[in-house]
């Protein structure tokens, strides 16, 4: 270690400036260092493997005369329509890299400032306790719309571009605004999700567990139920059941589940409204035990 | 006066932590002492907004404890007790992180970094992983933190806690640099007598949540008293009253052995009056060598 006062200490000579967005430091600060995970850049990677399957369908779609030889009797080998932007948000293997991702990147948000009692840090600060969250927050939405928004958008672009028209934006104007809603969707219900689990335990490692246990038993759990008693509404027990059923309505297609995709809403709202209130007790600066 | 607080009042449930405390600081280092559970982290916490009093005003540099908590803390740096720091980061980030958080330019709070744990003598180790430091590193560097904002107020809570005993030095000398050569106010919440005493110019006492003295440390050292250590046979609560009522403060362990904290001007058959009026007898009685915590102890009342 080095001698005490190597050099000396001298005042700073700047003055500190009330930031417009004083969360922005803890956003940037959180995905680099999700990057610096070894294998989060591998999982990240990943991610992106179901947005090159769609763009490969998108070539060779509008590509037909290249692969005439794979046809067989059909007009075109894939129909792109909006339900095929909706398959591509809404399919199982996008969601599972979402939550791939957020395990690795969202788990020590909260759990690891619980653990190394960092709190107390950001609160001497002057932040509120709402700049800590929206910081924290705004990684998991960095990641969910680096994964669903930008490749959806690009899909659209690519769409176009291999068309060689502007037929299939007119056609659709509202397909874009679909994408982006439904990305904010994602990212909203992940933020809170991811940030719920999060706050429940100072082991990142049991939050990443978490974060896929719910996931993936809410599931299980409506396949058992729906077993038993063949009810549709049972799907609002599964996370991804339910939003499944938001993204085929915000992208005007036929819900995969025989009710209101109004109920599905309610429930991710309920979520959301739940970890609000578990975030707001449990992020404090100092732990009150009383 | 840089630190005024008025009839602080909090509780945790039903524990009550500060019990009506008033006190003023003024410039330089002073001192907040007590025994555990004395109520000065709570202090400290509720000056930096951490915890809102029940009741009674305060402020700090002017600026109320309640209305104007950012103000407040972007010219106040905190140390806390409790090792605390940010998984995966190295010191320097570490530092311009929360130099950044504090309002600084993002190139200034890191040039801000380096200089400051050059400072606190964590310069060759400012890009190790913080997981990887020692006790008395990690201390340091919640000092570097602290500092990087050049705050005008520093609280130090418990800051030799956990250190080697070179380490300690270490700690308070830098503390006692920034105190006196720095321009630096610094508040430092500590139950090790002697830390206080080598660094504070002042001293506040606190004791179950009140303020039990306050005062330059050379007048608090004046306070002269002598401690007598006694058994008795026989009832010893009037015996106790009573020489309560002469102004000795008056302990009892739990082997039964009575502690008589003497004033000056007292004498020491004043305890064989005190016994012959109440009818007890004198078993035993010793007039006890008194540390410098027992003489602030029994002075001020703290356990």
């Amino acid at each position: 270690m080095a001698t005490v006062r190597a050099k000396g200490y001298s005042h700073w000579q700047g003055s500190l400036v009330e930031r417009r967005f004083p969360w922005w430091p803890i956003t940037r600060t959180g995905i680099l260092l999700a990057f610096r995970k070894k294998r989060f850049k591998f999982v990240f990677a990943m991610s992106f493997v179901p947005a090159a399957f769609f763009l490969v369908g998108l070539y060779i779609s509008e590509r037909l005369e290249d692969f005439q030889a794979f046809v067989r009797g059909s007009e075109r080998l894939i129909n792109i329509s909006p339900d095929y932007f909706k398959l591509y948000m809404t399919n199982d293997s996008l969601l599972f890299f979402i939550v791939l991702v957020l395990a690795f990147a969202g788990a020590g948000l909260v759990a690891d400032d619980l653990k190394y009692n960092s709190l107390q840090l950001y609160f001497a600060r002057p932040l509120r306790k709402k700049d800590y969250l929206l910081g924290k927050m705004s990684v998991v939405a960095f990641f969910v719309l680096i994964v669903t928004a930008v490749p959806g958008l690009v899909l659209f672009i690519f769409k176009l571009i291999f068309a060689g028209s502007f037929r299939f934006l007119l056609d659709h104007p509202w397909l874009p605004l679909s994408i982006f809603g439904y990305s904010t969707l994602l990212t909203v219900f992940f933020a809170f999700y991811v940030m719920l689990l999060s706050s429940l335990s100072k082991n990142s490692r049991y939050v990443m567990i978490l974060i896929f246990m719910t996931y993936f038993f809410s599931s299980i759990l409506h396949g058992i139920l729906n077993s038993i008693f063949r009810e549709p509404a049972l799907a609002l027990f599964s996370i991804p059941a339910n939003l499944q059923q938001t993204g085929a309505f915000l992208f005007g297609q036929k819900p995969p589940h025989a009710f209101p995709a109004a109920w599905s809403f309610i429930v991710l709202a309920a979520v959301c409204a739940v970890a609000a209130f578990v975030l707001t007790r449990k992020i404090r600066s100092v732990e009150v035990i009383t | 006066m840089s630190i005024e607080v008025k009839d602080l009042h909090f509780r945790y449930g039903k524990i009550v932590a500060l019990d009506g405390v008033n006190t003023r600081l003024g410039e330089g280092a002073v001192g907040l002492l007590g025994p555990n559970g004395a109520g000065k982290s709570t202090l400290l916490r509720i000056l930096l907004g951490f915890l809102v009093p029940e009741k009674g005003e305060g402020t700090v540099l002017g600026h109320d404890i309640r209305r104007d908590q950012a103000l407040i803390r972007r010219m106040v740096g905190y140390m806390p007790e409790s090792d605390c720091f940010v998984a995966g980061m190295d010191a320097v980030t570490f530092t311009s992180y929360f130099g950044e958080l504090s309002g600084m330019p993002r190139q200034e709070a890191m040039k801000r970094a380096h200089e400051v744990l050059f400072y606190v003598g964590l310069g060759e180790s400012r890009y190790r992983l913080l997981d990887q430091y020692s006790a008395g590193m990690k201390q340091r560097l919640k000092l570097a933190q602290a500092l990087v904002h050049d705050p005008r107020i520093l609280f130090l809570d418990e800051p030799t806690s956990n250190l080697d005993p070179h380490g300690r030095v270490e700690i308070l000398e830098l503390i006692r640099d920034i105190s006196t050569n720095k321009d630096i106010q610094v508040l430092i919440s500590s139950h090790i007598l002697a830390d206080i005493e080598s660094i504070c110019s002042s001293v506040v006492i606190l004791n179950k949540g009140r303020v039990a003295a306050e005062g330059r440390m050379e007048d608090l050292r004046a306070i002269r008293y002598s401690l007598y250590e006694l058994r008795v046979k026989g009832d010893g609560g009037p015996f106790r009253r009573e020489l309560e009522a002469m102004g000795c403060r008056v302990d009892e362990t739990e082997d039964r052995l009575i502690r008589v904290y003497m004033p000056a001007q007292r004498d020491r058959m004043d305890v064989f009056r005190a016994a012959s009026t109440t009818g007890v007898q004198l078993r035993y009685f010793v007039k006890s060598q008194t540390s410098l915590e027992d003489l602030f102890a029994g002075a001020v009342g703290v356990d």
